[in-house]
């Protein structure tokens, strides 16, 4: 055999070799580089994960699912877990397995416990091993769903056969009903409101005029401790009881004044009495002026009289040596 | 009633030859595996046939997975146009090459290349008395012409099929992001989503019997070789014809024991 047909067979197998460890090693997602190590999780069911699933720390691969096995005594399931161990794990952390997408894929997450408080994951014997839950899968969803729609069904049906048209006519009258009550709800709380927004509109005056009484009774007080403090109080309280003083002795002698006017209105009373009697006379009497009031031409003449008396007082006073004639000797 | 019994007749003598062939099959393997103890004989003539079977095989197994490659992702993105991420047609390509496409097409291919191959020669040298002679000589036939052979098939098909299976995806992914929008990124996302290692394990276990049944069938067939060219040619065509058979029930019966 020739040696270019040696290579060739050695070149194959080399080839087909190491296309067959490197490719399964890529497709896995191992790496020469990094160390790995592996964790197990516990679980009472591994739902639909497989070995090769994607393990994922806040979304990101950092390993595989390498083996899933019974435990020991039959009542969980481990799931091996191979991933990087420079990876820092969560703070208590806890595996979820779950649906990757929506096509079968399943995941192993590595997640903090508080996180999902509500999921009941399990509590594993051996302190190195992780609890884990299983989320349940779409065929499980799918089941329950299947359950509720028959649910809904039967009801749908008691429904339908409870609901007759005097069932429906009561219902459209206690509809008409709650209508009423409701518009005479709403008109009720309407007025309340408006009685409520009065009464907190008065609160609110009567708070600011307790609040400026206050303020003035505190100024009030802070003047008084003031003037308590300068003693200047002493002497307004002397002050004033000297004013009082006056103001007795003024009352007093306001109460002489009274009795003096009210002589004096008696006096004038028979004053008008007098006055009130000779108008009588001079309207009622024989006199000169009775004449005067009740005869206008002898008013008219008597006018007539004072103006010519005017004249001649005026004529007197202009020319006094007509009418007097003063002669010593 | 003679002729009622005829269709009975038929079946009976059916079974009675396949059985036969099964039976004469299962003699010839064992005795090739008695004749492994011959080193001296085979082991020279195992290099020279690892090349005839596998490495003149290389260039069509290539070819086969490079054509299934390019037509699974056109067909996978057809399929997968709607509701369906398009890097499920890396998941499509990766997980049918691997499993299925890979080993079984290259085993069709190399049952009719090397099979055929093996069962003309060996038939030609059977009617030619070539074999005859050999015994008469008291040299080893079966450690002088099967073991080598077998162990090659055995050797070399499971490499074949390897390196098709990295054609054929490596096909996939050049059409992915060639003719289809998609990227590198998405097509080795799917790869990889659902790959196992077991998928490589399954392949290359079908793909060693696969080697084994091919050349076995082939050397079975040369060996029980009569008559002149005639017989020679009808050894050749059953022996692509029974390889291939096999080979599709062995696939059922790996794929039903394995998965």
């Amino acid at each position: 055999m020739k040696r270019s047909s040696e290579a060739l067979v050695g070149v194959v197998i080399v080839a087909a070799l190491l296309l067959i460890t490197f490719g399964t090693l890529w497709l896995q997602g191992a790496t020469l580089r990094g160390q790995q190590t592996e964790i197990v999780g516990v679980f009472t069911s591994a739902g639909q994960v497989k070995p090769g699933n994607s393990v994922k720390v806040r979304g990101m691969s950092i390993g595989r699912v390498r083996e899933i096995r019974l435990s020991p005594d039959g009542q969980s399931v481990e799931v091996v877990l191979r991933i990087q161990d420079d990876v820092t794990l969560p703070e208590d952390p806890v595996v979820i397995l779950s649906p990757e997408s929506l096509f079968g894929d399943w995941q192993a997450e590595i997640v903090p416990r508080d996180r999902f408080a509500a999921y009941r994951f399990t509590d594993p014997d051996d302190p190195d091993h992780l609890p884990g839950y299983a989320l349940p899968d779409i065929s499980q969803l799918t089941a329950t769903a299947d359950r509720i729609s028959e649910t809904i069904e039967e009801l749908t049906e008691r429904v339908g056969i409870a609901f007759s048209e005097e069932t429906a006519q009561n219902i459209a009258s206690l509809i008409d009903n709650v209508e009423a009550v409701t518009e005479r709800l709403s008109e009720l709380v309407t007025q309340q409101a408006q009685s409520f927004t009065d009464v907190t509109d008065e609160a609110q005056r009567a708070t600011q005029e307790i609040r400026a009484a206050a303020e003035r009774v505190r100024t009030t007080f802070e003047s008084v401790g003031e003037l308590v403090e300068r003693e200047e109080l002493v002497a307004i309280l002397g002050d004033l009881a000297v004013v009082t003083e006056n103001a007795r002795t003024l009352s007093g002698e306001l109460g002489e004044t009274n009795l003096e006017i009210r002589a004096m209105a008696g006096r004038a009373d028979s004053t008008l009495q007098e006055i009130g009697a000779l108008v009588a006379l001079a309207r009622d009497g024989d006199g000169s002026v009775a004449r005067l009031l009740r005869d206008p031409e002898l008013a008219e003449e008597v006018e007539a009289t004072m103006v010519s008396l005017r004249l001649l007082l005026d004529d007197i006073r202009e020319n006094p040596r007509r009418y007097l004639r003063l002669s010593i000797f | 009633m003679r002729v009622l019994l005829q269709p009975f007749v038929l079946i009976g003598r059916g079974v009675t030859s396949v059985s036969a062939g099964i039976g004469a099959w299962g003699l010839l393997t064992a005795r090739t595996v008695g004749a492994m103890r011959h080193l001296d004989v085979w082991v020279r003539l195992l290099l020279p046939q690892m090349a005839r079977v596998g490495v003149d095989s290389v260039p069509i197994a290539l070819f086969i997975a490079m054509f299934t490659g390019i037509v699974l992702s056109l067909q996978a993105s057809y399929t997968f146009t709607g509701a369906i991420p398009l890097y499920f047609v890396g998941v499509l390509v990766g997980k049918t090459i691997m499993l299925e496409l890979g080993p079984v097409l290259t085993g069709l291919a190399l049952s009719g290349r090397v099979g055929a191959n093996i069962a003309a020669e060996l038939g030609t040298m059977r009617v030619t008395e070539q074999i005859d002679a050999l015994e008469t000589l008291a040299y080893p036939p079966l450690a002088y012409l099967v073991v080598p052979r077998v162990i090659a098939g055995i050797i070399m098909f499971p490499l074949i099929t390897a390196l098709a299976i990295g054609m054929g995806i490596f096909a996939g992914w050049a059409t992915a992001i060639q003719l289809l929008d998609m990227t590198s990124a998405e097509f080795i996302s799917g790869l990889m989503l659902f790959f196992v290692p077991f998928d490589v394990t399954f392949a290359l276990v079908k793909a060693t019997s696969f080697g084994f049944i091919v050349t076995s069938l082939g050397c079975f067939f040369g060996f029980n070789t009569r008559g002149g060219a005639e017989g020679v040619g009808s050894s050749t065509t059953r022996a692509v014809v029974v390889s291939s058979m096999v080979i599709l029930v062995l696939d059922a019966f790996w794929a039903i024991t394995l998965l």
